[in-house]
């Protein structure tokens, strides 16, 4: 039971000063995963076939790895902001919460540097 | 965690107080209503109520005539019963209205009656609603200045400037929008919920205020303000044809256009 007034709940610790970067940025990653994904479904579709040879042939080639880790790296970046908005909205528990954000971001950066790695290997690796 | 089901003390019991009408009518109508008693160690309960409602066209008509004939415990609020005060907003066949302005003809079969959603309950359809005004409160809601009043006259407002918060000001504070979005159900202490933040919008585009950066830095939270989800039920169910979810959508663009 706390006197504290409603007013004095409602205001908190103030205002964060922070919220326009994250919805920003999830604005700017949603729009250049558009571009990306038709990219990468249009390159796939116009090859001619959709075996590991040919495809690891396309990833070797030209400008397809830089592009292909880029998708991989923004594709990683927003669901990090998704998912750190879905903890914030359901795990209200201070120390649970913390907890959820710091494992979600690690393990989005695991992915995308096992998905950069993934793209290297195929692009610098053997053809096997 | 959220939690996903209510305290067994909440739960209801849908098998509440049958009231059957005495005899068969034309205009019979069939209201079943959440019941909650304070003072009682009952669970909260459903009641069901046969009323012949063809001297009711609204559902507000509806309650007053089962309190004045069949439960006089009945507890609800309402004053003016035109749809200006804000009194009687209630969960009306799982969409938040006014009983005032919903026409008894526009439902179909029997009418469920429950209390605005994800609040507490002080009675029957009675919510507390100190945590809400408070959050309205706090968007400080007046003209803040500091060039001086003209001494002559009012501070002068164009018409177009005037149009610009005619609809934000005309929200009469009854709750259906917060109390109808997810994002305020999870996250109420935090998020300032639609009804505070069409009040802050109608402040930030009023051209007599000169207080719009500080309003905005107040508004700049990852809680307060981004809970929003953009689901829209708030829009969906103003009882006044209001757009919260406009407002929401022109602040977060203002913030963006300051920072960027």
């Amino acid at each position: 039971m706390s006197w504290r007034s409603a007013l004095g709940r409602v205001e908190g610790y103030g205002a964060s000063k922070e919220g326009v970067g994250h919805w920003w940025t999830q604005r700017l990653t949603s729009v250049a995963l558009i571009v990306l994904g038709c990219w990468f479904l249009v390159a796939l579709l116009a090859l001619p076939g959709l075996d590991y040879a040919t495809v690891a042939a396309w990833v070797r080639g030209g400008w397809t790895a830089p592009i292909l880790i880029l998708f991989v790296g923004v594709a990683a970046w927003h669901s990090q902001l998704g998912v750190r908005v879905v903890i914030e909205d359901y795990v209200h528990d201070v120390g649970t919460r913390t907890l959820a954000l710091a494992l979600a971001c690690f393990a989005h950066v695991l992915l995308a540097a096992l998905g950069a790695f993934a793209v290297l290997r195929v692009a610098f690796g053997s053809a096997a | 965690m959220a939690q996903l089901a209510s305290p067994k003390d909440s739960r209801v019991n849908p098998h509440g107080r049958v009231h059957r009408a005495a005899a068969a009518a034309a205009g019979l109508r069939t209201l079943r209503i959440y019941r909650f008693d304070p003072e009682s160690p009952e669970s909260p309960r459903l009641d069901t109520f046969e009323l012949d409602a063809k001297s009711c066209p609204m559902v507000l008509d509806a309650l007053i005539l089962v309190k004045a004939t069949l439960d006089s415990t009945l507890t609800f609020r309402r004053s003016c019963r035109e749809g200006i005060c804000g009194s009687c907003a209630m969960n009306i066949n799982g969409l938040n209205r006014l009983a005032c302005t919903t026409a008894m003809a526009d439902l179909k079969g029997e009418i469920r009656i429950y209390p605005l959603p994800h609040m507490p309950v002080i009675k029957d359809l009675v919510t507390d609603l100190t945590q809400f005004y408070a959050q309205y409160a706090s968007v400080e809601p007046w003209l803040k200045t500091r060039t001086p009043t003209p001494p002559d006259r009012e501070r002068l407002q164009s018409k177009e400037d005037q149009e610009r918060i005619d609809r934000p000001a005309a929200c009469i504070l009854c709750a259906c929008c917060s109390t109808g979005c997810p994002s305020y159900w999870w996250n109420s202490e935090r998020f300032l919920g639609p009804a505070a933040l069409l009040a802050a919008y109608r402040w930030i585009v009023d051209t007599r205020d000169e207080d719009t950066g500080e309003r905005l830095d107040q508004l700049e939270d990852s809680f307060r303000l981004y809970r929003c989800h953009t689901i829209m039920n708030c829009t969906d169910v103003c009882p006044k044809d209001l757009n919260p979810a406009k407002a929401i959508a022109e602040v977060k663009k203002m913030l963006a256009s300051r920072r960027y």
